[in-house]
Protein backbone atom coordinates (compact mmCIF):
# COMPACT_ATOMS: atom_id res chain seq x y z
CA UNK A 1 0.00 0.00 0.00
CA UNK A 2 2.53 2.40 1.13
CA UNK A 3 4.96 1.61 -1.85
CA UNK A 4 1.90 2.46 -4.08
CA UNK A 5 1.44 5.72 -2.72
CA UNK A 6 5.17 6.43 -2.85
CA UNK A 7 4.56 5.64 -7.00
CA UNK A 8 1.75 7.93 -7.39
CA UNK A 9 3.34 10.70 -5.97
CA UNK A 10 6.67 9.92 -8.36
CA UNK A 11 3.95 10.09 -11.17
CA UNK A 12 2.16 12.99 -10.14
CA UNK A 13 5.16 15.36 -9.51
CA UNK A 14 6.48 13.62 -13.19
CA UNK A 15 3.49 14.06 -14.60
CA UNK A 16 3.60 18.78 -12.87
CA UNK A 17 6.56 18.98 -14.20
CA UNK A 18 5.91 17.79 -18.06
CA UNK A 19 2.25 19.98 -17.65
CA UNK A 20 4.35 23.19 -16.26
CA UNK A 21 6.15 22.47 -19.66
CA UNK A 22 3.31 22.29 -22.23
CA UNK A 23 1.70 24.75 -20.23
CA UNK A 24 3.88 27.37 -21.79
CA UNK A 25 3.75 25.97 -24.80
CA UNK A 26 0.20 25.94 -24.89
CA UNK A 27 0.13 29.93 -24.19
CA UNK A 28 2.32 30.55 -26.84
CA UNK A 29 0.41 28.18 -29.31
CA UNK A 30 -3.41 29.54 -28.19
CA UNK A 31 -3.29 32.47 -30.64
CA UNK A 32 -2.65 30.63 -33.68
CA UNK A 33 -4.06 27.02 -33.09
CA UNK A 34 -5.33 24.82 -35.94
CA UNK A 35 -8.75 24.72 -35.87
CA UNK A 36 -10.22 21.56 -35.12
CA UNK A 37 -10.55 19.61 -38.55
CA UNK A 38 -13.86 18.55 -39.64
CA UNK A 39 -13.55 18.98 -43.07
CA UNK A 40 -12.24 15.05 -43.06
CA UNK A 41 -15.62 13.59 -42.82
CA UNK A 42 -16.69 11.87 -46.10
CA UNK A 43 -20.04 13.25 -45.60
CA UNK A 44 -18.87 16.38 -46.74
CA UNK A 45 -17.68 15.73 -50.17
CA UNK A 46 -18.89 16.62 -53.30
CA UNK A 47 -20.06 12.64 -55.07
CA UNK A 48 -22.58 12.59 -51.80
CA UNK A 49 -25.40 11.93 -54.49
CA UNK A 50 -23.40 8.50 -56.25
CA UNK A 51 -23.01 7.15 -52.55
CA UNK A 52 -26.02 5.67 -50.64
CA UNK A 53 -26.58 6.48 -46.93
CA UNK A 54 -24.06 4.11 -45.10
CA UNK A 55 -21.54 6.06 -46.73
CA UNK A 56 -21.78 9.19 -44.57
CA UNK A 57 -21.74 7.89 -40.98
CA UNK A 58 -25.79 8.08 -41.22
CA UNK A 59 -26.83 4.09 -41.60
CA UNK A 60 -23.89 3.16 -40.00
CA UNK A 61 -25.32 2.94 -36.53
CA UNK A 62 -26.36 -0.41 -35.54
CA UNK A 63 -29.29 -0.62 -33.67
CA UNK A 64 -31.31 -3.85 -33.89
CA UNK A 65 -32.91 -3.14 -30.64
CA UNK A 66 -34.45 0.17 -31.82
CA UNK A 67 -38.43 -0.68 -30.54
CA UNK A 68 -36.92 -1.39 -27.18
CA UNK A 69 -34.89 1.79 -27.59
CA UNK A 70 -37.72 3.61 -28.76
CA UNK A 71 -39.52 3.14 -25.84
CA UNK A 72 -36.89 4.00 -23.32
CA UNK A 73 -36.42 6.97 -25.24
CA UNK A 74 -39.95 7.76 -24.83
CA UNK A 75 -39.57 7.05 -20.81
CA UNK A 76 -37.17 9.59 -20.81
CA UNK A 77 -38.64 12.40 -22.53
CA UNK A 78 -41.48 11.69 -19.94
CA UNK A 79 -38.88 11.64 -17.41
CA UNK A 80 -37.63 14.74 -18.69
CA UNK A 81 -40.11 17.35 -18.83
CA UNK A 82 -42.49 15.65 -15.44
CA UNK A 83 -39.14 14.88 -13.32
CA UNK A 84 -36.14 16.62 -14.32
CA UNK A 85 -37.12 19.79 -15.82
CA UNK A 86 -39.61 20.89 -12.83
CA UNK A 87 -36.85 19.96 -10.26
CA UNK A 88 -34.58 21.86 -12.27
CA UNK A 89 -36.47 25.03 -12.17
CA UNK A 90 -37.23 24.78 -8.56
CA UNK A 91 -33.58 24.28 -7.87
CA UNK A 92 -32.37 26.89 -10.14
CA UNK A 93 -34.82 29.67 -8.12
CA UNK A 94 -33.84 28.43 -4.72
CA UNK A 95 -29.81 28.18 -5.08
CA UNK A 96 -28.90 31.21 -6.98
CA UNK A 97 -26.23 30.58 -9.83
CA UNK A 98 -22.99 31.43 -8.37
CA UNK A 99 -23.40 28.87 -5.69
CA UNK A 100 -24.60 25.76 -8.47
CA UNK A 101 -21.57 26.93 -10.82
CA UNK A 102 -19.63 26.33 -7.73
CA UNK A 103 -20.81 23.08 -6.83
CA UNK A 104 -20.93 22.33 -10.61
CA UNK A 105 -16.85 23.40 -10.32
CA UNK A 106 -16.91 20.73 -6.59
CA UNK A 107 -18.23 18.09 -8.73
CA UNK A 108 -15.72 18.19 -11.68
CA UNK A 109 -12.33 18.41 -9.69
CA UNK A 110 -13.84 15.08 -7.72
CA UNK A 111 -13.62 13.29 -11.33
CA UNK A 112 -10.41 14.60 -12.17
CA UNK A 113 -8.60 10.43 -11.62
CA UNK A 114 -10.94 9.75 -14.47
CA UNK A 115 -9.48 12.16 -16.69
CA UNK A 116 -6.08 12.06 -15.60
CA UNK A 117 -5.67 8.29 -15.86
CA UNK A 118 -7.61 8.05 -19.27
CA UNK A 119 -5.40 10.98 -20.85
CA UNK A 120 -2.16 8.76 -19.54
CA UNK A 121 -4.37 5.55 -21.42
CA UNK A 122 -4.46 7.65 -24.25
CA UNK A 123 -0.69 8.63 -24.42
CA UNK A 124 -1.69 12.24 -24.47
CA UNK A 125 0.59 13.33 -21.38
CA UNK A 126 0.78 16.85 -21.70
CA UNK A 127 -3.04 17.11 -20.89
CA UNK A 128 -2.61 14.78 -18.59
CA UNK A 129 -0.19 17.01 -16.55
CA UNK A 130 -2.63 20.02 -16.85
CA UNK A 131 -5.43 17.17 -15.30
CA UNK A 132 -3.51 16.91 -12.23
CA UNK A 133 -2.14 20.63 -12.35
CA UNK A 134 -5.95 22.46 -12.65
CA UNK A 135 -6.34 19.55 -9.49
CA UNK A 136 -3.57 20.91 -7.64
CA UNK A 137 -4.92 24.42 -8.19
CA UNK A 138 -8.02 24.15 -7.61
CA UNK A 139 -7.90 21.86 -4.97
CA UNK A 140 -6.07 24.24 -2.62
CA UNK A 141 -6.44 27.95 -4.39
CA UNK A 142 -9.80 27.19 -5.28
CA UNK A 143 -11.00 26.17 -2.03
CA UNK A 144 -11.94 22.09 -2.49
CA UNK A 145 -12.38 22.32 -5.87
CA UNK A 146 -15.11 25.09 -5.35
CA UNK A 147 -13.40 27.50 -7.84
CA UNK A 148 -12.10 26.94 -10.97
CA UNK A 149 -9.26 29.23 -10.25
CA UNK A 150 -6.78 27.21 -12.91
CA UNK A 151 -9.11 28.49 -15.91
CA UNK A 152 -9.82 32.06 -14.94
CA UNK A 153 -6.59 32.84 -13.13
CA UNK A 154 -4.18 30.66 -15.15
CA UNK A 155 -6.02 29.90 -17.98
CA UNK A 156 -6.01 26.29 -18.44
CA UNK A 157 -8.48 25.05 -20.03
CA UNK A 158 -9.99 21.34 -18.75
CA UNK A 159 -8.57 17.97 -20.83
CA UNK A 160 -11.37 16.33 -21.29
CA UNK A 161 -10.76 12.11 -21.36
CA UNK A 162 -13.32 8.99 -20.72
CA UNK A 163 -12.88 5.74 -20.96
CA UNK A 164 -15.43 5.49 -23.72
CA UNK A 165 -12.86 7.31 -25.87
CA UNK A 166 -10.21 5.60 -24.71
CA UNK A 167 -11.41 2.37 -25.73
CA UNK A 168 -12.31 4.09 -29.16
CA UNK A 169 -8.79 5.04 -29.34
CA UNK A 170 -7.45 1.45 -29.08
CA UNK A 171 -9.84 0.46 -31.67
CA UNK A 172 -12.53 -1.19 -29.77
CA UNK A 173 -15.99 -1.53 -32.04
CA UNK A 174 -18.99 0.63 -30.91
CA UNK A 175 -20.96 -2.49 -30.37
CA UNK A 176 -25.29 -2.05 -30.15
CA UNK A 177 -26.89 1.70 -29.62
CA UNK A 178 -28.64 1.35 -26.31
CA UNK A 179 -30.79 4.06 -24.96
CA UNK A 180 -30.67 3.15 -21.74
CA UNK A 181 -33.97 4.37 -18.89
CA UNK A 182 -32.42 7.62 -17.29
CA UNK A 183 -28.96 7.51 -18.54
CA UNK A 184 -29.92 7.83 -22.02
CA UNK A 185 -27.92 7.63 -25.34
CA UNK A 186 -25.28 5.01 -25.32
CA UNK A 187 -23.65 2.20 -27.08
CA UNK A 188 -21.98 -0.58 -25.95
CA UNK A 189 -18.48 0.62 -26.06
CA UNK A 190 -19.57 3.65 -24.51
CA UNK A 191 -21.41 1.79 -21.65
CA UNK A 192 -18.26 -0.31 -20.97
CA UNK A 193 -16.39 3.32 -20.68
CA UNK A 194 -19.17 4.49 -17.94
CA UNK A 195 -18.33 1.14 -15.96
CA UNK A 196 -14.59 1.95 -15.99
CA UNK A 197 -15.19 5.67 -15.24
CA UNK A 198 -17.44 4.97 -12.23
CA UNK A 199 -14.61 2.76 -10.90
CA UNK A 200 -12.25 5.53 -11.25
CA UNK A 201 -14.30 8.16 -9.64
CA UNK A 202 -13.09 8.37 -5.95
CA UNK A 203 -16.45 7.82 -4.74
CA UNK A 204 -16.81 4.30 -5.25
CA UNK A 205 -13.72 4.02 -2.72
CA UNK A 206 -16.32 5.89 0.09
CA UNK A 207 -19.13 3.38 1.69
CA UNK A 208 -21.56 4.85 -0.41
CA UNK A 209 -24.69 2.75 -0.75
CA UNK A 210 -26.75 2.75 -3.76
CA UNK A 211 -29.22 5.55 -2.35
CA UNK A 212 -26.81 7.92 -1.74
CA UNK A 213 -25.09 7.26 -5.58
CA UNK A 214 -28.27 7.63 -6.66
CA UNK A 215 -28.74 10.74 -5.18
CA UNK A 216 -25.09 11.95 -6.11
CA UNK A 217 -26.09 11.40 -9.18
CA UNK A 218 -29.62 13.16 -9.14
CA UNK A 219 -27.97 16.36 -8.04
CA UNK A 220 -25.03 16.39 -9.91
CA UNK A 221 -27.58 16.27 -13.12
CA UNK A 222 -29.85 18.86 -11.55
CA UNK A 223 -27.13 21.17 -11.16
CA UNK A 224 -25.83 20.37 -14.91
CA UNK A 225 -29.10 20.68 -16.00
CA UNK A 226 -29.65 23.87 -14.57
CA UNK A 227 -26.15 25.87 -15.82
CA UNK A 228 -26.75 24.07 -19.36
CA UNK A 229 -28.65 25.30 -22.04
CA UNK A 230 -31.84 23.55 -22.99
CA UNK A 231 -30.07 21.17 -25.68
CA UNK A 232 -32.81 18.85 -25.45
CA UNK A 233 -36.29 20.68 -25.65
CA UNK A 234 -34.42 22.69 -28.42
CA UNK A 235 -32.93 19.92 -30.60
CA UNK A 236 -36.63 17.98 -30.34
CA UNK A 237 -38.22 20.94 -30.88
CA UNK A 238 -36.20 21.45 -34.35
CA UNK A 239 -36.44 17.69 -35.21
CA UNK A 240 -39.29 15.74 -37.19
CA UNK A 241 -37.88 12.51 -35.29
CA UNK A 242 -36.08 13.05 -31.81
CA UNK A 243 -35.29 9.49 -31.60
CA UNK A 244 -33.18 9.82 -34.64
CA UNK A 245 -31.90 13.16 -33.88
CA UNK A 246 -30.49 12.39 -30.19
CA UNK A 247 -29.07 9.18 -31.77
CA UNK A 248 -27.31 10.91 -34.48
CA UNK A 249 -26.14 13.77 -32.78
CA UNK A 250 -24.75 11.02 -29.93
CA UNK A 251 -22.72 9.67 -32.34
CA UNK A 252 -21.30 12.57 -33.99
CA UNK A 253 -20.83 13.86 -30.90
CA UNK A 254 -18.99 10.70 -29.47
CA UNK A 255 -16.90 10.13 -32.73
CA UNK A 256 -15.75 13.15 -33.23
CA UNK A 257 -14.24 13.22 -29.53
CA UNK A 258 -12.47 9.70 -30.28
CA UNK A 259 -11.56 11.06 -33.98
CA UNK A 260 -9.60 14.35 -32.19
CA UNK A 261 -8.04 12.37 -28.82
CA UNK A 262 -7.08 9.60 -31.81
CA UNK A 263 -5.28 12.77 -33.69
CA UNK A 264 -3.84 14.57 -30.96
CA UNK A 265 -5.95 17.53 -31.04
CA UNK A 266 -6.78 18.77 -27.27
CA UNK A 267 -9.31 21.40 -28.06
CA UNK A 268 -12.70 19.92 -28.22
CA UNK B 1 9.68 66.58 -54.70
CA UNK B 2 6.41 67.04 -56.68
CA UNK B 3 8.23 64.45 -59.27
CA UNK B 4 8.33 62.58 -56.48
CA UNK B 5 4.67 62.60 -55.72
CA UNK B 6 4.28 61.96 -59.26
CA UNK B 7 6.02 59.13 -58.98
CA UNK B 8 4.44 57.82 -56.07
CA UNK B 9 0.66 58.55 -57.63
CA UNK B 10 1.97 56.46 -60.55
CA UNK B 11 3.52 53.47 -58.62
CA UNK B 12 0.32 53.92 -56.58
CA UNK B 13 -1.99 53.28 -59.96
CA UNK B 14 -0.11 50.55 -60.60
CA UNK B 15 -0.20 48.87 -57.19
CA UNK B 16 -4.09 49.13 -57.30
CA UNK B 17 -3.58 47.08 -60.58
CA UNK B 18 -2.21 44.33 -59.06
CA UNK B 19 -4.15 44.69 -55.61
CA UNK B 20 -7.81 44.43 -57.58
CA UNK B 21 -7.28 40.74 -59.00
CA UNK B 22 -5.84 39.16 -55.99
CA UNK B 23 -9.27 40.49 -53.75
CA UNK B 24 -11.77 38.51 -56.19
CA UNK B 25 -10.25 35.58 -55.29
CA UNK B 26 -10.56 35.76 -51.20
CA UNK B 27 -10.63 33.45 -48.46
CA UNK B 28 -13.67 31.65 -47.02
CA UNK B 29 -13.12 32.83 -43.85
CA UNK B 30 -13.25 37.06 -45.85
CA UNK B 31 -16.06 36.25 -47.52
CA UNK B 32 -18.43 34.82 -44.49
CA UNK B 33 -16.90 37.37 -41.96
CA UNK B 34 -19.13 40.55 -43.79
CA UNK B 35 -22.38 38.13 -43.82
CA UNK B 36 -22.17 36.76 -40.58
CA UNK B 37 -21.27 40.62 -38.54
CA UNK B 38 -24.09 42.02 -41.00
CA UNK B 39 -26.62 38.93 -39.21
CA UNK B 40 -25.30 39.97 -35.78
CA UNK B 41 -26.18 43.63 -36.25
CA UNK B 42 -29.86 42.64 -37.52
CA UNK B 43 -30.47 40.56 -34.64
CA UNK B 44 -29.29 43.31 -32.50
CA UNK B 45 -31.14 45.97 -34.48
CA UNK B 46 -34.26 46.94 -31.42
CA UNK B 47 -36.40 48.50 -34.31
CA UNK B 48 -36.66 44.55 -35.76
CA UNK B 49 -37.13 42.51 -32.02
CA UNK B 50 -39.77 41.04 -30.73
CA UNK B 51 -42.48 38.61 -31.83
CA UNK B 52 -44.40 40.87 -34.02
CA UNK B 53 -41.17 42.49 -36.39
CA UNK B 54 -40.29 38.46 -36.92
CA UNK B 55 -41.74 38.50 -40.31
CA UNK B 56 -39.73 41.66 -41.54
CA UNK B 57 -36.56 40.45 -39.36
CA UNK B 58 -36.71 36.90 -40.36
CA UNK B 59 -36.94 38.35 -44.63
CA UNK B 60 -34.31 40.83 -44.09
CA UNK B 61 -32.11 37.87 -42.06
CA UNK B 62 -33.14 35.53 -45.15
CA UNK B 63 -31.84 37.83 -47.82
CA UNK B 64 -28.91 38.83 -46.58
CA UNK B 65 -27.40 35.68 -45.63
CA UNK B 66 -28.48 33.78 -48.69
CA UNK B 67 -25.32 35.50 -50.50
CA UNK B 68 -23.48 32.99 -48.33
CA UNK B 69 -25.90 30.16 -47.82
CA UNK B 70 -26.34 27.74 -50.00
CA UNK B 71 -29.90 26.53 -48.88
CA UNK B 72 -30.27 24.90 -51.90
CA UNK B 73 -27.17 22.54 -51.77
CA UNK B 74 -28.64 22.08 -48.16
CA UNK B 75 -31.70 20.48 -49.24
CA UNK B 76 -30.00 18.44 -51.90
CA UNK B 77 -27.46 17.03 -49.16
CA UNK B 78 -30.46 16.51 -46.67
CA UNK B 79 -32.39 14.02 -49.55
CA UNK B 80 -29.42 11.91 -50.54
CA UNK B 81 -30.08 9.86 -52.99
CA UNK B 82 -34.19 10.38 -53.03
CA UNK B 83 -33.01 13.54 -55.03
CA UNK B 84 -32.43 11.43 -57.93
CA UNK B 85 -35.86 10.07 -57.54
CA UNK B 86 -38.08 13.29 -57.52
CA UNK B 87 -38.45 15.78 -60.60
CA UNK B 88 -38.55 19.58 -60.78
CA UNK B 89 -41.67 20.02 -59.13
CA UNK B 90 -40.61 18.11 -56.15
CA UNK B 91 -37.36 19.29 -55.48
CA UNK B 92 -38.49 23.08 -55.81
CA UNK B 93 -41.21 22.17 -53.44
CA UNK B 94 -38.56 20.51 -50.93
CA UNK B 95 -36.06 23.04 -51.04
CA UNK B 96 -38.84 25.76 -49.98
CA UNK B 97 -39.73 23.56 -47.11
CA UNK B 98 -36.29 22.28 -46.11
CA UNK B 99 -35.27 26.07 -46.43
CA UNK B 100 -37.64 26.73 -43.86
CA UNK B 101 -36.65 24.44 -41.57
CA UNK B 102 -33.10 25.75 -41.39
CA UNK B 103 -34.06 28.75 -40.99
CA UNK B 104 -36.30 28.24 -38.12
CA UNK B 105 -33.41 26.15 -36.85
CA UNK B 106 -30.70 28.10 -37.03
CA UNK B 107 -31.81 32.05 -36.85
CA UNK B 108 -34.53 30.43 -34.20
CA UNK B 109 -31.52 29.49 -31.95
CA UNK B 110 -29.59 32.59 -32.29
CA UNK B 111 -32.88 34.43 -32.00
CA UNK B 112 -32.59 33.28 -28.71
CA UNK B 113 -29.06 34.62 -27.71
CA UNK B 114 -28.84 38.45 -26.10
CA UNK B 115 -25.46 40.06 -27.37
CA UNK B 116 -23.40 37.05 -29.16
CA UNK B 117 -20.31 37.79 -30.19
CA UNK B 118 -18.34 35.80 -32.78
CA UNK B 119 -14.99 35.12 -32.62
CA UNK B 120 -12.84 33.73 -35.87
CA UNK B 121 -10.83 30.61 -34.52
CA UNK B 122 -9.16 29.74 -38.08
CA UNK B 123 -10.34 28.47 -41.43
CA UNK B 124 -8.88 25.55 -43.06
CA UNK B 125 -8.78 24.97 -47.16
CA UNK B 126 -9.45 21.98 -48.99
CA UNK B 127 -9.42 22.31 -52.77
CA UNK B 128 -12.72 23.55 -53.20
CA UNK B 129 -14.22 22.83 -50.03
CA UNK B 130 -13.12 24.81 -46.89
CA UNK B 131 -14.14 25.44 -42.88
CA UNK B 132 -14.30 28.35 -40.90
CA UNK B 133 -14.07 27.57 -37.40
CA UNK B 134 -15.83 30.12 -35.06
CA UNK B 135 -16.61 30.38 -31.36
CA UNK B 136 -20.22 32.01 -30.59
CA UNK B 137 -20.51 33.23 -26.73
CA UNK B 138 -23.84 33.46 -25.05
CA UNK B 139 -24.25 33.40 -21.13
CA UNK B 140 -20.20 33.26 -20.81
CA UNK B 141 -20.18 30.19 -22.48
CA UNK B 142 -18.38 29.31 -25.77
CA UNK B 143 -19.86 26.74 -28.42
CA UNK B 144 -16.99 25.84 -31.66
CA UNK B 145 -19.38 26.32 -34.15
CA UNK B 146 -17.63 24.97 -37.56
CA UNK B 147 -19.08 26.78 -40.98
CA UNK B 148 -18.77 24.51 -43.86
CA UNK B 149 -18.26 25.79 -47.34
CA UNK B 150 -17.77 24.92 -50.77
CA UNK B 151 -16.77 27.29 -53.61
CA UNK B 152 -18.23 28.27 -56.86
CA UNK B 153 -17.20 30.85 -59.49
CA UNK B 154 -14.73 32.14 -56.44
CA UNK B 155 -17.76 32.53 -54.32
CA UNK B 156 -17.72 30.44 -51.16
CA UNK B 157 -21.19 29.13 -50.25
CA UNK B 158 -21.90 27.34 -46.54
CA UNK B 159 -23.64 24.00 -46.73
CA UNK B 160 -23.58 22.72 -43.55
CA UNK B 161 -22.68 23.72 -39.80
CA UNK B 162 -21.23 21.66 -37.76
CA UNK B 163 -21.01 22.38 -33.87
CA UNK B 164 -19.02 19.59 -31.68
CA UNK B 165 -18.81 17.66 -33.84
CA UNK B 166 -22.64 17.43 -34.80
CA UNK B 167 -23.45 18.08 -38.72
CA UNK B 168 -26.88 19.88 -39.13
CA UNK B 169 -26.99 18.50 -42.26
CA UNK B 170 -26.55 14.66 -41.42
CA UNK B 171 -28.29 14.92 -38.66
CA UNK B 172 -31.36 16.12 -40.69
CA UNK B 173 -30.21 13.71 -43.27
CA UNK B 174 -30.54 10.55 -40.74
CA UNK B 175 -34.02 11.60 -39.44
CA UNK B 176 -35.12 12.19 -43.30
CA UNK B 177 -33.88 8.49 -44.71
CA UNK B 178 -35.61 6.65 -41.39
CA UNK B 179 -38.80 8.53 -42.05
CA UNK B 180 -38.50 8.32 -46.21
CA UNK B 181 -38.04 4.02 -44.92
CA UNK B 182 -41.64 4.02 -43.72
CA UNK B 183 -43.37 7.28 -45.24
CA UNK B 184 -42.15 7.50 -48.82
CA UNK B 185 -41.22 11.27 -49.90
CA UNK B 186 -45.01 12.49 -50.15
CA UNK B 187 -44.70 11.40 -46.58
CA UNK B 188 -41.78 13.35 -45.80
CA UNK B 189 -42.91 15.80 -47.42
CA UNK B 190 -45.95 16.65 -44.70
CA UNK B 191 -44.35 16.16 -41.55
CA UNK B 192 -41.64 18.57 -43.00
CA UNK B 193 -44.59 21.29 -43.72
CA UNK B 194 -46.52 19.85 -40.63
CA UNK B 195 -43.10 20.98 -38.61
CA UNK B 196 -42.43 24.12 -40.25
CA UNK B 197 -46.34 25.05 -39.13
CA UNK B 198 -45.35 24.53 -35.30
CA UNK B 199 -43.41 27.34 -35.57
CA UNK B 200 -45.93 30.12 -37.09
Amino acid sequence: MRQSIYTLVVLILILCFSAGQGWSDDTAETSSEAPVDVLQDDFLSDDYLDFEDDMYGVDDIYDPLEPLNRVFFEFNDRMYFWVWKPVKIGYSYIIPAELRECLGNFFNNLSAPIRLVNNLLQGRFEDAGVVVLRFFINSTVGVYGLADVALQEFNLEPRLADFGQTLGVYGLGEGVYVCWPILGPSNLRHSTGLIGDAMLSPLSYTNMTVDQGALYYAVNNINFLSLSPDVYEEMKKFSLDPYIATRQSFYDFRRNIVKMAAEGETDF
Amino acid sequence: MKKNIQIAYIALFFLSLMISPVSATTGPQEQLRPTLSRLVEILGDADLKGDENKKERRNIIMTTISERFDFGEMSKRVLGATWRDINEEQRKNFTIQMTKLLENNYIGQLENYSGETIEYVGERVKEDRAQVSTLIENNNVKYPVHYIMTEKDGKWMVYDINIEGVSLIRNYRAEFSSILRTEKFDGLMEILKEKNQSFE
